[in-house]
């Protein structure tokens, strides 16, 4: 029988067959940590992220194999990718200047749907660091209910916060 | 017997079972089940019923993720949050609506490097978490009061406050130092999580990736249930491999908890607990804590609806390598509207209620209570948050559960080990043997 809509059945079919969204960790959250000390004169921030999340947001497929993070594989692509979505989404103001982020390194640890890629960014910063402000957003874009913890260390000062869709920015004063 | 026995029989089974009854037997003689049960009772009638269960049995819930929503900047505990907008689970206002009369708040702090810096970040990090806490009490005396003991949520209930004691997740923050105990209880820690999501210096994790580092709870480890004992801390097996349940049963001078678990017989999961361990628990007179986390309860059902959505969603766009970053922005968006209008199916009270029964079944009524994990990935259908733990009591009673039954479901079970715990804590102290 001829159908002129057979090509779309079989392409959703398909399609059907090769989505696993509900395949996925029970925890919408991500754990981000800052890092500064006088004495070292630089800031680190490191992103743990699901790669799930991560795959989902960029290529819009939890399973995707496409970026290929952290593989000998890797997209040229993926960084990128990432780098646009993070300036989306993540900032971290220094004293009040908009830090750039630029990966410098990455690495992927758990195993099976609990994978998270590390992303880690750094920058030089000429002491008194007076004030920071975070925005971290990552994935409320997309999962109703994401939630990201921040984890602060400044000179010995060790603070927590979450941030999310609500409340997404928060500035602190040392 | 008789009332373990209907604990076990499903709501259809009783309803066939009680009209059998009462068209077989011209004068029913008033036994026990009959008064809990009434014959040809409504829906509305068992409800009434259980919801004035539910106000007479102090009702505690032993684990919740809470004080991370502490710590989200202008979060206020004294504030109505709608959970749908802001995803919170708790605040003392919807504990009160639920309810609940009691919870155990879990400082949370996420494994880290196993360094010295990081393990006194941890600890900073631990006690500002409490803090949080501690804050928020002060901050809604007449709303809830800190418990540091079994009667404290008792007198705190007859106050007509929340009784909100504190527990720690993940013995991370106790670093390499035993003192860092001390320092938690005086505080008014009660319980501490040996280890979360993967390996510490304590224990290993259920769920680390590298597998057992220790082959269970490690030397130091042991040191440190012998000073949670020493104290009157409860040891909170939850999160570690099988192996630390069975090295805590031996290790531990005090009968032990499970705040936040299931029965793996019905959801094969490293974080549940197998009939073996559930055997063992009762020898050891612990309890384990039944948890509404969706993934522990039931195998995920399909969502048919949301896979034809984003399947169609697809259809109609390019490829993500080629789309702008714009349209995958837009792409984005969409997802999230399809996540809203189809979310993934959540676990039913019938499911919890399920473990229950097989708990009960395998360990016995004395070794079952309720740890929610709300703010922790915990919440489902009928029990999404705090202001709906009501519908676990309408359920457990609509199953035959009985007065005395829920009490020590809701609250009783869990109290009796922390009186063990305490009891052991005075005699160690004392300097007897245990």
């Amino acid at each position: 029988m001829y159908s002129p809509h057979g090509w779309r059945c079989v392409a959703l079919i398909v399609l059907l067959m090769q989505c696993d969204a509900l395949h996925a960790h029970p925890l919408q959250l991500s754990l981000t940590q800052i890092e500064y000390a006088d004495s070292d004169s630089r800031l680190s921030v490191s992103l743990r992220l699901f790669l799930m999340d991560v795959n989902e947001a960029l290529v819009f497929d939890p399973d995707s194999t496409e970026l290929a993070f952290c593989q000998p594989n890797e997209s040229p692509d993926a960084e990128p990718m990432l780098l646009a979505y993070l300036n989306e989404v993540f900032f971290i103001k220094v004293n009040g200047q908009r830090m750039d982020l630029n990966i410098e390194r990455k690495h992927l640890t758990g195993s099976g749907i609990d994978v998270a890629l590390v992303v880690e960014m750094s920058q030089s910063l000429a002491p008194p660091l007076s004030s920071l402000e975070i925005k971290n957003t990552v994935f409320t874009d997309l999962f109703p209910g994401q939630t990201n913890i921040v984890y602060v260390h400044v000179n010995g000062d060790n603070q927590s916060l979450m941030l999310n869709k609500k409340t997404p920015t928060h500035v602190m004063q040392f | 017997m008789v009332k373990n026995m209907l604990a076990t029989i499903r709501p259809v089974t009783l309803l066939l079972t009680t009209a059998w009854l009462v068209a077989c037997t011209p004068e029913p003689e008033a036994t026990e089940a009959s008064i809990e049960t009434p014959a040809a009772e409504s829906e509305e009638a068992l409800v009434a019923r259980a919801l004035a269960i539910h106000d007479r049995v102090l009702t505690l819930d032993t684990h919740a993720d809470t004080p991370l929503r502490m710590i989200e900047p202008g979060f206020d505990m004294g504030v109505r949050h709608d959970p749908n907008e802001s995803g919170s689970k708790v605040d003392y206002p919807r504990m009160q609506e639920g309810g609940l009369d009691a919870i155990f708040f879990a400082a949370f702090v996420a494994q880290g490097i196993r360094d010295d810096d990081n393990k006194s970040r941890a600890k900073a990090l631990g006690l500002q978490m409490i803090d949080a806490v501690l804050a928020s009490i002060e901050a809604n005396p007449e709303m809830a009061g800190l418990a540091l003991n079994p009667d404290d949520a008792y007198a705190l209930e007859k106050a007509g406050k929340r009784a909100i004691y504190l527990g720690i997740e993940n013995g991370y923050p106790i670093g390499d130092d035993l003192g860092n105990i001390e320092l938690f209880f005086d505080k008014g820690v009660r319980y501490i999580t040996l280890v979360h999501a993967t390996n510490n210096d304590i224990a290993d994790s259920a769920t680390d990736s590298n597998g057992p580092e220790h082959g269970g709870i490690s030397e130091f480890g042991a040191e440190v249930v012998a000073e949670m004992n020493r104290l009157g801390i409860m040891v909170d097996v939850s999160h570690g491999s099988d192996d630390v349940f069975f090295d805590a049963i031996e290790m531990s001078a005090a009968p032990i908890i499970a705040t936040h678990s299931n029965a793996r017989a019905l959801i094969e999961h490293k974080r549940n607990l197998s009939d073996e361990m559930l055997k063992l628990m009762a020898e050891n007179g612990g309890v384990v804590q039944l948890t509404m986390l969706s993934d522990y309860l039931r195998v995920a059902p399909e969502n048919p609806e949301r896979v034809a959505a984003l399947a169609a969603l697809s259809a109609n766009t390019r490829s993500a390598m080629e789309m702008t970053q714009e349209e995958r922005s837009a792409m984005r968006r969409a997802r999230y509207e399809i996540y809203q209008q189809f979310p993934s199916p959540p676990a039913t009270v019938s499911n919890a209620v399920d473990h229950i029964d097989h708990i009960v079944a395998v360990a016995g009524i004395d070794h079952i209570g309720i740890g929610c994990d709300f703010d922790g990935g915990g919440g489902i259908q009928g029990v999404f948050d705090a202001s709906e733990v009501m519908n676990i009591t309408i359920e457990l009673v609509r199953r035959g559960y009985t007065e005395e039954e829920i009490e020590k479901i809701w609250s009783g079970n869990l109290m009796r080990v922390f009186r063990d715990v305490q009891t052991v804590a005075a005699e160690l102290q004392a300097g007897e043997t245990v």
